[in-house]
């Protein structure tokens, strides 16, 4: 029984990812550095032996998946839940969360241009954004930050990993003025109510 | 970052002569931002320089689509409209020296490029998202319960019961005979050798009795054979540890039944090679002797130590 073992049987028996401190705890012989060196090596075995399963970094840890190109047969099974995607307007909600948080609703409904209660509620619900903190404005308004369970879902080891601004094809103004125009904005809001 | 030099004089100048691009379903729109986007883009126009004259009238048009019963988003449409008439009327104004970089438009263009930032990355999402369902961890694919037994359609039919019945043959009832194998060890045999053994010594190990033969059944019915003897009360047996040497006891308070001496002696009385713990194949090798709990200092005395050994009778 090996080191790399050890991590290999944490990693089979745990249905979601795990971060490598938190596989560290399961022998004092372990600890991150090692945890990594060992799952290198599962990766590269996995590889080697062609498996139809690997480890993959996701949401700030590591998870054994199945490889993409067995979908058509894992989604034959009539007990595997079927993906359900997000809308058009969950998605856009959800990217202006995920690059600019923590932000509240009434810069996220500036942004899209329309009410957006509804649909941040539905991201909530499903876990993929969540209250991080609350802001300084009249009211104290909520703001929304993206979750694990957002990275999860969309593959992201980190939030790092989201297309850097930089890489779209779409000019944008700099992110800065969000906590200035945040507070404008918020503000402003009661005048208009 | 707004373009610092718009030429104002040419905004609205460059009308296209198509509005089929017009003939839009509001509905299709995520609100105001998204069918401004669509005007501008699809006409083929710088977005720092909007004909924002040409764009509100557009705009307007648009929604005077939105029917009556769908006002509960229209309110926002409004708002974009008003936003665009008041850019429209900034723009006519003359401006001020030092005000080339108050573009009236600014602020609209820059959420435009923002949405327009969004929609990309929402499309990146989804193809993130996509990819990402395609890989399945532990516990998708959850076991499926086996159906009862009484569930499941049975296809046999009574036809087929029928001619498989009429396939079977009765047994013949004047023919049965029963073949038994010969039991070619004798229980009593052993007995006889057991008793003799102990009719010398106060105690035998188990494996000394099978000195002599090879096969199994001999073993079994050594085994046999004391264990009825032990049931009758003339020995008993003891083992310390599973799998260590079983010994046999003469059982001496039977003062009534002096051992063995009324009996006759073994009919076939193995020759036990003494000092040569000779150990049938099949047996699984001692590691290590274990001391007899109840060993007497000499082994041919009749007289065990002590009372330790009278009542542990198996």
């Amino acid at each position: 029984m090996n080191i790399t073992q050890i991590v290999e049987a944490v990693l089979f028996a745990s249905d979601a990812p795990l971060k490598a401190e938190e596989i560290a705890r399961a022998d004092g012989s372990l600890d991150e550095d090692i945890v990594e060196e060992a799952i290198r090596a599962l990766q590269a075995q996995y590889g080697e032996s062609e498996r139809s399963f690997q480890v993959v970094e996701l949401a700030e840890g590591f998870q054994i998946l199945t490889r993409a190109e067995f979908a058509p047969y894992l989604e034959r099974f009539d007990t595997v839940p079927r993906p359900s995607r997000l809308s058009g307007p969950a998605l856009e909600t959800l990217a202006i969360i995920a690059y600019r948080q923590p932000i509240g609703r009434i810069e996220v409904e500036y942004v899209r241009g329309v009410a957006c209660g509804g649909v941040i509620r539905t991201l909530q619900d499903r876990a993929l954004v969540d209250v991080v903190a609350r802001g300084e404005g009249i009211g104290r308004p909520l703001l929304y930050g993206t979750t694990q369970r957002f990275l999860n879902h969309f593959g992201f080891r980190v939030i790092n990993d989201l297309p850097r601004v930089e890489e779209l094809p779409v000019v944008l103004r700099e992110g800065t003025p969000l906590g200035a125009e945040e507070e404008a904005v918020a503000t402003a809001e009661p005048d208009h109510g | 970052m707004v373009h610092p030099s718009v030429d104002l004089t040419r905004a609205g100048s460059t009308l296209l002569a198509g509005d089929n691009f017009l003939v839009v379903e509001i509905d299709r729109f995520q609100g105001p931002l998204d069918l401004l986007l669509h005007l501008v883009r699809h006409q083929d126009v710088d977005i720092l320089q909007i004909p924002i004259a040409r764009i509100t009238d557009q705009f307007l048009a648009a929604i005077k689509l939105i029917r009556s019963d769908q006002l509960e988003g229209a309110g926002e449409f409004l708002e974009m409209a008003a936003t665009l008439i008041q850019i429209k009327a900034q723009m006519l104004l003359p401006r001020q020296e030092g005000e080339e970089d108050q573009d009236p438009r600014a602020e609209l263009v820059h959420r435009l490029l923002e949405y327009e930032q969004i929609r990309e990355i929402s499309n990146r999402l989804k193809t993130a998202e996509a990819e990402r369902a395609r890989r399945f961890a532990k516990g998708w694919v959850p076991s499926r319960p086996r159906p009862e037994i009484s569930d499941t359609p049975l296809e046999t039919t009574w036809e087929d019961v029928w001619e498989v019945a009429l396939q079977v043959e009765l047994p013949d009832p004047a023919d049965r005979r029963h073949t038994l194998p010969v039991r070619y060890v004798s229980m009593e045999d052993k007995e006889l050798l057991i008793v003799d053994a102990l009719a010398e010594k106060a105690r035998v190990e188990f494996s000394r009795l099978l000195c002599g033969f090879e096969d199994k059944a001999h073993a079994v019915m050594t085994l046999l054979a004391g264990l009825e003897l032990s049931r009758r009360r003339e020995l008993f047996l003891r083992q310390v540890t599973p799998f260590s040497e079983l010994w046999l006891y003469r059982r001496r308070e039977d003062d009534d039944m002096p051992l063995a001496e009324d009996r006759e002696p073994a009919l076939e009385k193995p020759e036990i090679p003494r000092g040569t713990r000779r150990r049938p194949p099949w047996m699984p090798p001692e590691e290590e002797e274990p001391e007899d709990p109840l060993a007497v200092p000499d082994v041919n005395s009749d007289v065990p130590n002590d009372g330790t050994m009278s009542p542990e009778t198996t």
